[in-house]
């Protein structure tokens, strides 16, 4: 069974991006086949270098580094919305728009969040 | 068809509880399918917050969905960690949190999201209602 965690929303406008991340890791936990896409206003979560305070929210970029301790290996986003002058996280797979539908096509489950 | 449901939407923000109820009672009106159970995330946990009172002449979609899940042995879960993040409490994590009060309303079971992945494994679909 695979299953898709589909990240659009803001990492800082509420706590979804954090509350997706938490099933993402239990997913993980219980040795499912998960992976992440990551997408639209989500993508601000893949900038490096950020440095948010507590009242800014949590510093879910540092998460992403543990994502491998959860054998979470696959984390899409899309080519056509790589920033030009923006340093992303490395462990990312940019697809085409014709591999970003196949990809999707390819999990039983996609929880969008 | 083996059903289970996964509500993420505000009681009152948005419609989700609404039309995930609508859709409850629809699945299993003439017998051919099955709710192996409904697990509330994010907002929608605000609907087991037993001191929320609508007004008389409006639906109490938290009274509606613990009858429905009577009716049709049907478990409401809701997930702890949301839960405990926006206030709601039942009598064991009052204790364990040293607070006085407790509000989860009856008919609803705080569990962890693993309870999510056991009903994405055990159901034929899982229905997102945001």
């Amino acid at each position: 069974m695979s299953t898709l965690i589909y990240l659009s929303s803001s990492p800082y406008s509420s706590t979804t991006i954090k509350e997706a991340l938490d099933l993402a890791l239990v997913f993980g936990t219980f040795g499912q086949d998960i992976r992440l896409a990551v997408t639209g206003e989500a993508l601000a979560l893949l900038i490096d270098n950020q440095t948010p305070n507590a009242r800014q929210g949590k510093h879910l970029h540092k998460l992403l580094d543990g994502l491998e301790f959860y054998d979470i290996e696959q984390i899409y986003i899309k080519q056509d919305e790589i920033p030009a002058a923006t340093s992303l996280w490395s462990g990312v797979t940019a697809l085409d728009s014709e591999e970003w539908l196949n990809m999707l096509n390819q999990h039983q489950y996609i929880y969008r969040f | 068809m083996n059903y289970s449901l996964f509500i993420t939407g505000s009681p009152t923000a948005s419609r989700a509880c609404h039309t995930a109820l609508d859709f409850a009672e629809a699945l299993l009106s003439d017998g051919a399918h099955q709710i192996h159970g409904v697990f509330f995330y994010e907002e929608a946990v605000a609907i087991a917050n037993a001191l929320a009172m609508p007004p008389r002449d409006e639906c109490n979609i938290r009274n509606e969905w613990v009858a429905f899940a009577k009716q049709h042995s049907v478990p409401l879960y809701i997930c702890i960690a949301a839960a405990l993040r926006r206030g709601e409490l039942n009598e064991a994590e009052a204790k364990r949190h040293e607070v006085a009060n407790h509000n989860l309303a009856e008919g609803f079971l705080l569990e962890g999201l693993g309870s999510l992945i056991s009903l994405t494994s055990e159901s034929d679909r899982m229905m997102r209602f945001k």
